[in-house]
């Protein structure tokens, strides 16, 4: 049966011709193709019609999909060595896969379980109990407890101000900074200047991410640009997986968010927490964001500093020890990128 | 034998079986399989008899199965066996 098809594989994200047919082929059967894609394989009939399709990005298997005409002869296999073989290739060893959650069965097969669901979205991977295992992994805290999730890119007198009232409020706060490397400053250093600009606050757990919350699995349109952004599906999944597994390994009573006024991505998100959250027994506080010279201090704002090379007005905006990162080698060296990137 | 990387083997295709081997202290074998039920234990054995064929003492090896018969799972086995020991790809 696998003679009748031609396997194509492409190393590159899918750009042309393959592209649109790709697009084509997924719409026909109700994906839309997603713009991370990474690396893809293409399985072609005699015709050169798609017969079959997925995607890759990172660690995450998505868009995968079967022409109706060719259902039955194992395609979907196919697909999924092809895509596993690849993560493999490029050390990736945690997989996951984003689907239907009409598919769960079948994804069942080829040892994929499930992390969270929605109405319209399911996210599996490829370790049993991954997420669990993750959540039973970090450290406890006691009393009433709180959460923050922020990213941190990089850490500045907001991010302060937010985790100073939230953890005034609780007797631990979960400090959660997001794992994924997908942001200007690398997930350590902004992992260590989160660690740094908390570290006189005794009741705050720092912890890190992993996969399970704001990462290219949970919630891949958060790392795209303004604009790139498509329809609605967002951060739902992502706030499912928090509140099935961190809320009840961490006894989490709260979430403390900042009010978003510049992107348009967050605010949703912060909608989607004051709907979703409170299912599970979680209650979300939005608090005002800290203001500097008449406007919000924000880590965009910073990196637009920094890209314009207004060093002196950052000052003013992180706190010290971001301050010394900024001016050492190595954070001089992230200023340059950000300048060059313009 | 000296386990050293992870490294993978096989496809997930009708009749074969795609193994997944990393470095670990102790040997571990987990087995998906189509055919647990009937198969389960001899597979587990079939794999823990390749693994002291080739002298591993430490491994973590996790099978996907789709059915595959015991001279394929040995070689697919045996296949990633070589590739995690740091020869091949």
């Amino acid at each position: 049966m696998q003679g009748e098809f031609l396997q194509q594989l492409y190393p590159q994200p899918p750009a042309g011709q393959v592209r649109r047919k790709l697009e084509e082929f997924l719409n026909k059967q109700g994906l839309r193709y997603d713009q991370g894609i990474q690396f893809a394989a293409v399985f072609y009939d005699s015709q050169g019609k798609i017969a079959a399709a997925g995607g890759l990005q990172k660690n995450v298997l998505k868009c995968i999909a079967v022409d109706e005409a060719y259902r039955g002869e194992g395609l979907t296999a196919s697909v999924i060595s092809a895509l596993r073989s690849a993560a493999f290739a490029q050390g990736q060893r945690r997989l996951f896969l984003f689907t239907k959650p009409q598919n769960d069965r079948m994804f069942g097969e080829f040892g994929f379980y499930e992390i969270a669901r929605t109405g319209d979205m399911l996210l599996m991977e490829s370790q049993r109990g991954g997420a669990q295992q993750f959540v039973d992994s970090l450290a406890r805290g006691q009393g009433e407890q709180a959460a923050v999730v922020a990213n941190c890119n990089p850490f500045t007198l907001g991010h302060r101000y937010l985790i100073e009232q939230a953890a005034a409020q609780c007797d631990t706060l979960h400090l959660f900074i997001l794992s994924e490397d997908a942001s200007l400053f690398s997930a350590q250093t902004r992992m260590e200047l989160a660690r740094q600009g908390t570290a006189d606050l005794a009741n705050v757990l720092l912890h890190p991410t992993s996969d399970y919350l704001i990462s290219a699995a949970t919630f891949p349109t958060y790392f795209l640009k303004e604009g790139q952004m498509e329809g609605g599906a967002g951060g739902a999944l992502d706030l499912e997986i928090f509140g099935r597994y961190f809320v009840p390994a961490l006894n989490i009573k709260r979430r403390f968010v900042g009010q978003e006024p510049f992107s348009p991505t967050t605010a949703r998100y912060n909608r989607q927490m004051k709907e979703i959250l409170p299912r599970f027994g979680v209650e979300v506080t939005e608090l005002p964001r800290k203001e500097q010279g008449g406007a919000a201090v924000s880590a965009s704002r910073v990196r637009a500093l920094l890209a314009e090379d207004k060093l002196e007005e950052i000052q003013p905006l992180v706190p010290e020890t971001t301050w010394a990162f900024l001016q050492s080698s190595e954070g001089r060296s992230v200023a340059q990128r950000v300048r060059q990137s313009r | 034998m000296k386990i050293t990387k992870a490294a993978a083997a096989g496809t997930m295709e009708s009749s074969d079986v795609y193994v997944e081997i990393q470095p670990a202290d102790q040997i571990s074998v987990q087995i998906e399989s189509v055919v647990f039920q009937q198969f389960g234990q001899q597979i587990d054995q079939v794999v823990r008899q390749v693994l002291a064929d080739h002298g591993v003492a430490g491994a973590s090896v996790s099978l996907n199965d789709k059915g595959a018969v015991e001279c394929v799972i040995r070689a697919r086995v045996e296949t990633a066996l070589k590739r995690a020991e740091g020869g091949e790809n």
